[in-house]
């Protein structure tokens, strides 16, 4: 048959005559040479044709209507004109600041085509040296918080941002006339330096107008405490890593603070000990500290001393130590448990013998007073100036001079009808202000309350008139500065998800000079600096320069004279008393912080570092007050389980204030006082912190009891006065690890049965054995093929019988009638390397040699060695994990039934006495796959789901699992996760945005667990094998380092390190190398990749306890 | 002396000195009372052709029916939601599924034990209960394969675990026992139900002849395949039963040998024991005996046919449960002792947790019911007491199953304190154990109804031969 010609544009063609001509013998030949289809190409539409056609066709239209996540209901719009430097599939990093309660860190944040979806610490930033903190970590998803506000409203109604803009400002124009009075702006702390110049300009319009700032965990007494020792507003910084001895005065400076992850990094510098010079840290440069703390918290865990103290009697034991070392002026101390006072004389001799590398740190709950008494003892002692620990800086917080007011100042204005406006951005003090400032109560008397906030649902936003939503830092350009005065400018990574305007736009447009972007604002505002500063230069390549780096350079405070003032300890209040009934501290909650965290699903799941809960918080108290209390239920298990704890409920009332709360005993807490965390209990948080099915004690649809509900301005942190009634209530909580592990009681004789997971030293043991975290649980025959175990190339026989044969691995060229001729005699000789790693001991072989054609170089054995001793136990790594690796959150009741998903958690194990908190030790085990190279894993999946990568990875194929489990069961780490139900949240937009798209997102049914993050390894293989082809590298070896793992990047300490062991200059295998590395549960024969390095404590043999 | 001549009833008249048995089955018949040909085919027979069944039947079947319900519930919904609807978590990722599973397999033994083992060994009285072990057998495993397929997180995938060929070239994995499982279990599955179906061939063909209404001769026509009893059919039959015989009898240790390497291959403290393959069978056929018993007692009473399933049946059964139930004692004594002399930390600490943990209840009852309680059955009285039997019977069956329950539960406890946990069923968990009771006992008031539950022509063999039997002897022994 001819070609049809229906086109006239197109002359029919045809390849033969035959053809043209249809005739029988084309028709014939065809069928010869397609015997079947020969008919169906011929005959326009068979019946045949057309029925299969149309069933495949209604069987494949079927098909795609069955899918739930239709991905043709959603357009999709390319690009039509690429975006500058960006290239589909290849992630883009920004810098920028993480900006916490004023205070900014700076990150580099990770872009996948427009969306940021990881938050890195930024390594040139001094507050974060390439660290992060929970906060910072978990910031990304606020981005994506479905519960954010959406549209400026005006009593609750949709209203136009213009219309909104325009009625505040014609209130403002109207206030004009009286210089602004009535005019009043709360906010928090404010760093910006472009916010502060915008709200001095403002101030200046209305000089009757007056600014708050106020944060429910505020550095008042830290501020007013400086104020005190040198007669001036200072910032006050820690190096630690000029520190030889460390005090702690119930400062948690690792746990929450501006400073929070730089002295992180600066602490643990000092506490790593190495035998490998390359490394630094040797074993005489580790710092001694001493922890005197009420809530244990996390620089108590790290002490090598550790005095569990009320938090009344702290101010007593430092004047006690500062009578001691005879700092001039000291006030007189009060009376001290008998503990306490055994720790003065031996104390003050280290600190004194330590004299200009001694840091004395107070808390910043604790009073000004302490503060200036901390300060006047580093001074005394010689600690205080420049290129020394304790160092002085100009403010960083912006404070114009007569024209800030406090909270308590303010609602008493409003109480008074003397606000006519106020203008709210940022915070939520209907729900942080303390109760005997009725921030709530007040703000009904205000005429007109304008909230520009994230949220238009929370406590205050819904108390307001007008609101604003506000944008996130990931969208908005912005400036904040760090905990020394750094300043970054912020730059946005996508725009507005809603319609948010920046507090620089909206501050713009409230003043009527015309809209301006975000962007002009601040760059103006720099411009104008640069000029005042003197800088040189030009501007441009200043201002790319500053943000292209997330650090304006020389901008951090000015140092200022460090000299103490005369008076510093004038006006010091006496000696408090022993605290009637029992000491209530209010503390900033670990994950939540002040409560702005609630609706943060990856925070509320994040164990709390100490007590391990989720989800809830708790009155902590120590296990003898909770035996005293005669409650029902405080210790609901026999040893360290996992899950849903049962404990009685207390009724705790503080002035007349009563708050229902379930128990928590902590060894380690001191008797007598109850520890609340602040930041829970929030009744308008969102659909995170709010779920009917998961009530609070009380019953409301809240996380945890409110503690704020407790606080008054009079004492915001401790005070005694607390009475506590057991009630006959039980309250179930999720805790993921329960308390005393460590050791474990033989049921029969209660004798110890340490299995010890986390191996512990202390210098001394390092010295006379350096291997003693080797020595392996089950019996001593078998150190030796634990050393094997640990997979580390190099000379690893550590004195073994060396013959050869297979005892003691050296894949490196060696001669073995060299030194050793008389053990293994002379007819040894020089061969090249033998690894009996590689060798399978078993039936089970770790399949790493099924590629051998593999090119040489691409021949890696990643591994990962694991620092116990700088672990701090922050869960950073937690949380970036959880963000790296799309991991879902499984909420409260499956965390009580044993399902969440987080890959790697942080063990904590005890030691010492719990009952009465003495010598109590606590040590972190960090804990995700160890990859074993034997892995038990492996031989139990019945379908392969889980195999042995070329380059030694224990790989979990998704696609593959068919969930049976057994690979978690035969799990000796039980670090595999499992999808019992759909924790991913298919369903809202948002989520999704924010999701690693180089990760699988796994859905139900499926098993998970750690994968060495192993897109990043063939993120940067790939990057080797293309800069390879370009020339541009030599070879493809991937260098140590290209490859930074989630948790490695993210740890403020860098207590983690992740290479290849066949690199054998690379820093894991110097530090596997280290006599204190161990593998754990190595005697299983497992030979886990990762390894730890056993942890150490530097004991001042002077101290009472420990001796 | 009982002899053929008298042969004692069933029922001894109270204050009677109880029967000697003879332990040659030759000299004491195994059916009792003077059936012929006739009779023992219409007493067997009539069960299913004619006969009105009892209330208990009915009650039975009902029971099943509802607890079958609850089956069809709890799997919609875990089908729905995923198999977090139970208690399983991170440490103890095996729960009442796996339990049930080993639980079921292990009932499951019985029947071919007794059909194909004792066959070969030419035990007699393993003629009378047969069929209905058989059919037992059947009806567990099709319970116990139930759970490994619904405790699967996608079990929409369960056939990834067969190797077939496909586009991927993906295999199962065969070092993993759960590869092993799924041919264990398949093939003894198979292979029993061929067993019993050739088994009931020339039965089939009895009810046929004896049917008298037209459905039933269709339906048991063409399930006789045709059998007409010619001596070639018989010849074929005697044959064929024979080498499967031989072919299950392997099976009867291989499936629980290889259930028990679930657990034997693994790292976990106390699963990783070389006695777990003797030991898991001992306890399959300690509690396929159970249940045999626990059923034969009831069903004989409500259908009448003591005269076939006989107090020395009982006294016999008694023995082998005995027997099996020391066996696995010794099991557990092992492991015990094998964990302290290890010396190995895990393996110690973990059997004290077992011992004295907060799951020790679990191991103590067990060790009641598994242990304690079979010593009643030294005495032959308690062997030929319908009531204490099953008692004894019952506590078999929880024991066993509370052992299976102790394996598993010890992952809540292994290496690593960090990741200890608690063990709780849901709901859901139970619901799916009833359901899975509920499709037995369904199956098996099915069987009853619709199948000889003894085997006709078993018992046509064992009636003396001046009644016409074979004294014994099959029926080939004795052709001419």
């Amino acid at each position: 048959m001819p070609p049809e010609a229906n086109d006239d544009r197109q002359p029919p063609q045809w390849s033969g005559l035959d053809e043209y001509l249809d005739s029988d013998a084309f028709r014939e030949a065809m069928a010869d040479e397609f015997p079947e289809d020969a008919a169906e190409w011929t005959d326009p539409v068979t019946r045949r044709g057309f029925l299969s056609l149309m069933g495949a066709s209604l069987a494949l239209a079927g098909a795609a209507g069955c899918s739930p996540r239709p991905a043709s209901g959603r357009k999709i719009l390319p690009y039509t004109s690429q975006p500058l430097n960006m290239t589909p599939g290849v992630p883009l990093f920004f810098a920028t600041a993480a900006p916490l309660a004023g205070y900014g860190a700076g990150v580099l944040v990770r872009s996948h085509e427009g969306r940021p979806v990881k938050v890195e610490g930024n390594p040139d930033h001094p507050s974060s040296l390439g660290g992060t903190s929970v906060f910072t970590q978990a910031s990304v998803l606020d981005l994506y918080d479905p519960d954010r506000s959406r549209r400026p409203l005006h009593k609750g109604n949709p209203v136009s941002y213009e219309a909104a803009v325009d009625a505040v400002r014609k209130r403002l124009e109207g206030l004009k006339a009286k210089g602004g009075a009535g005019l009043r702006i709360l906010s928090e702390t404010v760093t910006s330096p472009t916010l502060a110049d915008q709200l001095d300009a403002l101030l200046k319009d209305y000089p009757e107008a007056r600014w708050v700032q106020y944060d429910a965990v505020g550095r008042d007494n830290v501020r007013e405490g400086t104020r005190k020792a040198f007669g001036k507003a200072v910032n006050v910084t820690y190096d630690f890593t000029k520190a030889d001895v460390v005090l702690s005065l119930d400062a948690d400076f690792l746990t929450v603070g501006p400073g929070q992850t730089r002295y992180g990094r600066d602490f643990a510098a000092r506490r790593k000990v190495r035998q490998n010079k390359a490394d630094g840290g040797t074993p005489e440069q580790m710092s001694r500290v001493y922890a005197v703390e009420c809530m244990p918290g996390l620089v108590g865990t790290q002490a090598d001393h550790r005095l569990p103290l009320l938090a009344s009697h702290v101010e007593s034991f430092a004047r006690a130590v500062a009578a001691e070392l005879k700092v001039g002026g000291a006030p007189a101390a009060g009376t001290l448990p008998d503990a306490a006072k055994a720790w003065v004389g031996p104390l003050a001799a280290d600190l004194r013998a330590h004299t200009g590398k001694v840091i004395v740190i107070a808390g910043d709950h604790q009073p000004a007073s302490l503060h200036a008494l901390a300060l006047a003892i580093n001074s005394s002692l010689g600690s205080v100036g420049e290129n020394l620990p304790v160092r002085v800086w100009a403010p960083v917080e912006a404070r114009p001079d007569g024209k800030v007011i406090d909270l308590p100042t303010l609602v008493d204005q409003m109480a008074k009808k003397q606000v006519d406006t106020l203008l709210l951005l940022g915070g939520n003090p209907a729900y942080t202000a303390p109760v005997d400032v009725p921030f709530a109560e007040a703000l009904k008397n205000v005429p007109v309350k304008v909230h520009v906030g994230l949220y238009d649902a929370d406590e205050t936003a819904s108390l307001c008139d007008y609101h604003v939503p506000t944008t996130h830092y990931l969208e908005a350009w912005g400036d904040v500065r760090g905990h020394d005065g750094t300043t970054t400018i912020l730059q946005p990574l996508i725009a507005p998800l809603y319609a948010a305007k920046s507090l620089h736009e909206f501050l713009v447009d409230l003043g009527g000079a015309g809209a301006r972007e975000g962007r002009e604002v601040v760059r103006a505002y720099w411009k104008r600096r640069f000029t005042a500063d003197g800088r040189s230069g030009e501007f441009e390549d200043f201002w790319q320069e500053s943000v292209r780096k997330g650090v304006v350079a020389d901008s951090a405070a000015k140092p200022e004279a460090a000299t103490l003032a005369g008076d510093w300890s004038a006006n010091a209040p006496p000696p408090p008393a022993a605290p009637a009934d029992f000491e209530v501290n209010f503390r900033p909650d670990p994950t939540l912080y002040d409560g702005r965290f609630a609706n943060n699903g990856w925070l509320q799941e994040l164990p709390k570092p100490v007590s391990k809960l989720t989800w809830d918080n708790a009155a902590f108290v120590s296990p003898k007050t909770a035996k005293d209390l005669n409650l029902k239920k405080w210790f609901a298990w026999t040893a360290g389980e996992r899950g849903r704890v049962e404990v009685s409920v207390v009724e705790l009332e503080f002035r007349g204030r009563k708050v229902k709360a379930p128990i928590w005993a902590l060894p380690g807490h001191p008797d007598n006082a109850v520890t609340v965390h602040l930041g829970s209990g929030r009744e308008k948080a969102g659909r995170v912190g709010n779920v009917e099915s998961e009530p609070n004690a009380e019953g409301k649809p809240v996380r945890g009891f409110n503690a704020f509900a407790l606080r008054d301005s009079k004492s915001p942190w401790f005070a005694g006065g607390l009475k506590v009634t057991a009630t006959p209530d039980e309250y179930y909580l999720a805790c993921v690890q329960g308390n005393w592990s460590m050791v474990e009681k033989d049921p029969i004789s209660g004798t110890p049965l340490d299995r010890r997971p986390a191996r512990r030293g202390t210098l001394d043991q390092l010295k006379s054995d350096p291997k003693f975290a080797k020595v392996p649980p089950a019996s001593p025959g078998e150190t030796e093929l634990i050393d094997l175990n640990v997979p580390a190339p190099g000379d690893r026989s550590h004195g073994l019988p060396n013959k050869g044969t297979g005892v003691a691995p050296d894949n490196k060229p060696h001669d073995h009638s060299n030194k050793d001729a008389t053990r293994h005699g002379a007819d040894q000789e020089k061969h090249e390397g033998h690894d009996h790693r590689l060798t399978p001991l078993t039936m089970y072989n770790p399949n790493e040699t099924l590629y051998p054609k593999l090119d040489e170089q691409q021949r890696r054995r990643w591994g990962m060695a694991i620092d116990l001793q700088a672990c701090i136990g922050c869960n950073a790594c937690v949380v970036a994990c959880q963000s790296e690796n799309n991991i879902p959150v499984v909420g409260k009741k499956e965390v009580t039934r044993g399902h969440e998903m987080h890959w790697i958690r942080i063990d904590r194990y005890y030691s010492g006495d719990p009952a009465t908190g003495a010598d109590l030790d606590t040590h972190f085990q960090p804990v995700a796959c160890v990859q074993c190279e034997k892995a038990p894993c492996e031989i139990v999946c019945p379908v392969g789901a889980t195999v042995h990568s070329a380059d030694g990875l224990n790989d979990m194929v998704y696609n593959r699992c068919v969930g049976t489990r057994y690979c978690s069961n035969n799990c000796p780490y039980k670090v595999r996760r499992f999808n019992f139900l759909t924790f991913q949240d298919w369903a809202t937009d948002t989520i999704k945005l924010g999701r690693n798209p180089d990760v699988s997102v796994r859905s139900r049914g499926v098993m998970e667990k750690c994968t060495y993050c192993v897109q990043r390894i063939r993120g940067a293989e790939i990057v080797a094998e293309r800069e390879y082809a370009r020339g541009e590298r030599k070879d493809l070896k991937i260098m140590d380092g290209e490859v930074v793992t989630a948790c490695q990047s993210a740890c403020p300490t860098a207590a983690i390190v992740f290479g290849d062991l066949n690199d054998t200059a690379s820093t894991v295998n110097r530090w596997k190398s280290e006599p204190t590395n161990y593998g754990l549960l190595a005697e299983l024969n497992t030979m886990p990749r990762t390894s730890y390095l056993a942890s150490l404590r530097n004991p001042n043999p002077a101290m009472p306890g420990k001796g | 002396m009982a002899t053929a001549d008298h042969p004692p009833t069933h029922r001894r008249p109270p204050g009677a000195p109880a029967a000697e048995l003879p332990l040659e089955p030759e000299m004491w018949p195994l059916v009792q009372n003077r059936h012929d040909l006739v009779s023992v085919g219409d007493a067997i027979g009539n069960v299913v052709l004619t006969r009105v069944h009892p209330k208990q039947w009915w009650v039975g079947l009902l029971a099943g029916l509802i607890m079958l319900q609850f089956l069809a519930v709890s799997v919609a919904w875990l089908f729905y939601k995923g198999v977090g609807i139970w208690g399983i978590n991170v440490p103890v990722a095996w729960g009442f599924a796996i339990i049930n599973f080993v639980w079921w397999i292990g009932i499951g033994h019985a029947g071919t034990l007794i059909s194909a083992i004792l066959l070969l060994l030419h035990q007699k009285w393993r003629q009378s209960i047969s069929r209905f072990s058989e059919a037992m057998t059947i009806f567990a495993v099709m319970c116990a394969g139930l759970f490994p397929l619904l405790h699967m997180g996608r079990p929409w995938f369960f056939y990834w675990l067969y190797p077939f060929p496909n586009v991927a070239g993906v295999w199962p994995q065969f070092r993993s026992p759960l590869t092993w499982d799924v041919f264990a279990v398949t093939t003894y599955f198979t292979s029993s139900l061929v067993f019993w179906y050739i088994g009931l061939i020339p039965d089939l063909a009895a009810l046929r002849d004896q049917a008298g209404k037209r459905w039933q001769q269709l339906v048991y026509g063409v399930l006789a395949l045709g059998w007409r009893g010619s001596a070639i059919h018989w010849r074929r039959y005697e044959k064929l039963y024979l080498i499967l015989g031989g072919l299950c009898t392997p099976h009867v240790l291989s499936v629980h040998t290889v259930v028990s390497f679930d657990f034997a291959v693994s790292i976990v403290p106390l699963w990783h024991a070389t006695i777990f393959p003797p030991f898991f069978v001992a306890g399959a056929i300690f509690s396929g005996f159970a249940m045999v018993v626990a059923i034969a007692l009831p069903v004989r009473k409500w259908y009448g046919l003591e005269d076939f399933f006989t107090d020395h049946h009982m006294d016999i059964c008694g023995k082998v449960m005995l027997a099996t139930g020391m066996l696995v004692c010794y099991g557990y004594f092992s492991e015990v002792w094998m964990s302290w002399y290890s010396h190995s930390l895990y393996e110690w600490g973990t059997t004290l947790e077992r011992l004295f943990g907060p799951y020790g209840w679990s191991y103590w009852t067990l060790l009641f019911c598994n242990f304690l309680v079979p010593q009643l059955l030294w005495s032959k009285r308690v062997r030929q007491s319908t009531f204490w039997l099953e008692v004894v019977c019952m506590a078999a069956l929880v024991g066993m199953w509370f052992e299976r329950y102790v394996i598993v539960i010890t992952l809540t406890r292994d290496q690593l304190p960090s990741s200890w946990g608690t063990y709780a069923p849901t709901i859901w968990d139970y619901a799916t154990m009833i359901g899975s009771m509920g499709l037995f006992l369904t199956l098996f008031f099915l069987f009853l109804r619709f199948l000889p539950m003894i085997s006709i022509t078993e018992m046509r063999e064992l009636l003396p031969k001046k009644q016409g039997g074979g004294g014994g002897h099959s029926i080939m022994e004795n052709a001419p």
